[in-house]
Parts: structure tokens; sequence; C-alpha cells
């Protein structure tokens, strides 16, 4: 090895040194970009997975889901779901403008999430009044969470999937400090109900 | 005596009738309440999540606005389905939860970003104590490694040997 070569060797070791011995300074100061920031949105059946969602719907009956969040976002986040009503010809969000479907929500709720954090809500359901005349079928209430609310829903024969259905959907919703307002986070979730009729 | 009852009576209904009408809380004062709750919670949520974003311990801040967050939207739900006397207690409700929310996580934020000044001002000096340190030695050590190499450098040095008588 050469004078130079083992001068190098030297000056690189120090620097080496020098760099550890800054380091936890260093680390206060440099801030690192995090990962992708998203939110996941999911809807689980009543034995807390991916299937038995409710489909058959008959009235008076109890339903049971999951509905949970989580914040990956990189700080604390004020997200709200809408749970909205629809029949088929109303209209869905539009996930590829990411804009929300323009019916109002029945019934919302409200959390604060850190970053990792994950809510989970078990939601029960059933469905007040429910009446059948031809080939429609109309639903006028909605109980969620033992709050009674007014839907009046028509729903005409689907032909095609042999039923009478609607969709209940959540959207979820979050708080944008940059516009000092709430906009809609493009994700959804929904159950496809198939009304029935009593035996 | 029997008219006088009968007149007692009849005031006692009116105002059992009246009363509800005096202090109802009609569709427009629970609209205000609630708009006003609303700004309430997103100015202490804004407050708290500056808190949270400098590192500071914001848990307890965290549970009044998960519990005004969880009030506002019961009262959105009360107020559509027409309960506006029950959203306008529940907004102003919401609104005594997170009162002195603001204040406290400012104060939380600030006590965090000193601590932070602090920890990073000792660490800075630490930092910069052992690189004097590492800077003196490092000098000490070159010329130590320099006078080490060259003496094997010399010892390596092919002697010249003496000619033969």
């Amino acid at each position: 090895m050469s004078f130079d070569d083992f001068r190098l060797i030297y000056v690189l070791a120090c620097l080496g040194l020098g760099l550890i011995i800054l380091s936890p300074t260093l680390a206060m100061v440099i801030k690192l970009p995090g990962g992708e920031q998203f939110s996941e949105f999911w809807v689980l059946g009543p034995g807390h997975m991916a299937e038995d969602y409710p489909f058959n719907i008959a009235e008076d009956q109890a339903y049971k889901v999951y509905l949970g969040i989580a914040n990956h976002m990189g700080g604390l986040q004020y997200y709200r779901v809408y749970v909205k009503f629809r029949n088929q010809t109303e209209p869905l969000p539009d996930s590829v403008n990411g804009t929300p479907s323009a019916l109002d929500p029945v019934f919302e709720y409200c959390m604060f999430l850190r970053d990792g954090e994950v809510w989970e809500k078990e939601v029960s359901f059933s469905f007040d009044g429910i009446f059948f005349e031809g080939n429609s079928c109309r639903v006028s209430s909605l109980v969620l969470d033992d709050c009674i609310l007014s839907v009046d829903k028509f729903a005409l024969y689907d032909e095609e999937d042999s039923g009478f259905y609607c969709q209940l959907f959540f959207e979820l919703w979050i708080y944008n400090a940059s516009v000092s307002g709430f906009q809609f986070h493009n994700r959804f979730v929904w159950l496809w109900l198939n009304m029935t009729r009593p035996n | 005596m029997l008219r006088k009852i009968a007149l007692c009576f009849v005031l006692f209904v009116l105002f059992s009738w009246f009363v509800h009408a005096c202090f109802a809380v009609g569709q427009a004062d629970a609209n205000q309440m609630l708009a006003e709750a609303e700004n309430a919670l997103v100015s202490a949520y804004v407050s708290v999540a500056e808190a949270n974003s400098v590192g500071a311990n914001v848990s307890q801040l965290l549970v009044k606005l998960e519990d005004a967050g969880a009030l506002l939207a019961e009262a959105q739900n009360s107020y559509r389905v027409g309960d506006y006397e029950r959203a306008y207690l529940l907004a102003l409700n919401c609104s005594n939860t997170v009162d002195n929310v603001v204040q406290e996580a400012l104060t939380l934020k600030s006590e965090t970003e000193e601590a932070q000044g602090q920890r990073l001002l000792f660490n800075a000096g630490v930092s910069s104590a052992c690189l004097s340190v590492l800077f003196v030695l490092s000098l000490f050590g070159w010329r130590f490694l320099k006078k080490a190499y060259l003496k094997r450098v010399l010892e390596m040095k092919p002697e010249v040997g003496s000619e033969p008588k």
C-alpha cells in the first residue's frame, strides 16, 4: 500500500467516525421523506371476515357488519363517514373523478386517528316498513345503531338479478386544512341488499 | 272557590302549553349551534394536529377530540331526523368539550418545541466537543501512524552489504 492510499484510508476513517458522532444531532435536524400516504377503509361481515355479508333483507330483522378505517397519512387525521342509501337508479360515488354521491347522507360517524391507528365499529342495522306493490318495493325507514332514519326509497324489480335491490354505502371523507373543509377521500364501501317479501 | 281553582287550572294549562314554545329550539338555532360546534372542533383539531406533528403527547387532548366528535356526529344525526332540541344540546356539549383544547394544544406544542430545542442544543454541544476531541486525536494518531508506516518502509529497504576483502 502506498503512502497516499494509507493517508486516504485514515482520512475516510476519521470522517466516518465524525459522522457517527454527529448522527444524533443530524437525526433531529434532517427530516426524511415518509412513505406513501393513504387511508384504508373496509367493511367486514358479521364474523369479522370478508364473507357472509347481509344480502337477503327481511323487515325488522337486525343485521351486523364491521366498518373500519386505518390511517397511514403520516399524521393526525379528522375523518368522517357518511352513510347513504340508494336504489339502483340513484348515483354512486365516482371513483375515477373522485366525486362523492350526490345523495344526502342519512347518518354519519366522526373520528380522529393518529398515524398508524385503526378505528373499527360494529354497525347494526335493520329496516322498518318494507312494502311491496306489484313490481316495486318501498323502504320507508332504516334503523341504524338504534336511530330511526327515514329513507323512503323505491326499488323496482330487477328482472336480470331477480330481486328488489338497494344499496347501503359508506363514504369516507377527510378534513383538509388547506381548504378548511371536508373532502371526499375517494374511498367507499357498500352492501347490496335484496329486499325480500315476508313469507 | 271553584272559580279560582278553575282559573288556576286554566293558567297552568296555558303555561304548560306555551312554556315549550317559549324555550323551544328551532331549526335555525340548532343549525347555528352546529356550525359553531363544527368550527370549535375544527380549530381544536388543527391545534392538536400541529402539536402532534412536533411530537407532543396529545393522548389526553385526543380523548377530548374523540368525545366531541362523537357528540357532533350525534348532533348532526339528530338534526337530520328533525330533533333540533337534542341537536342543539349535543352541539353545545361538543363546543364545551373542546373549550380549552386549543390553548392546551398550543401550550403543549410550545413546551415540546422548547424541550426539543434544548435537546438539540445539548446534542450539538456534545457532538461539537466529541468532534474536537476526534480532530485532536486524529492529528496525534496520524503522526504516530505516519511514523510507524515510515519505520516499516525503512525496515523493508534492502541493506547494502560490505564488500569482502
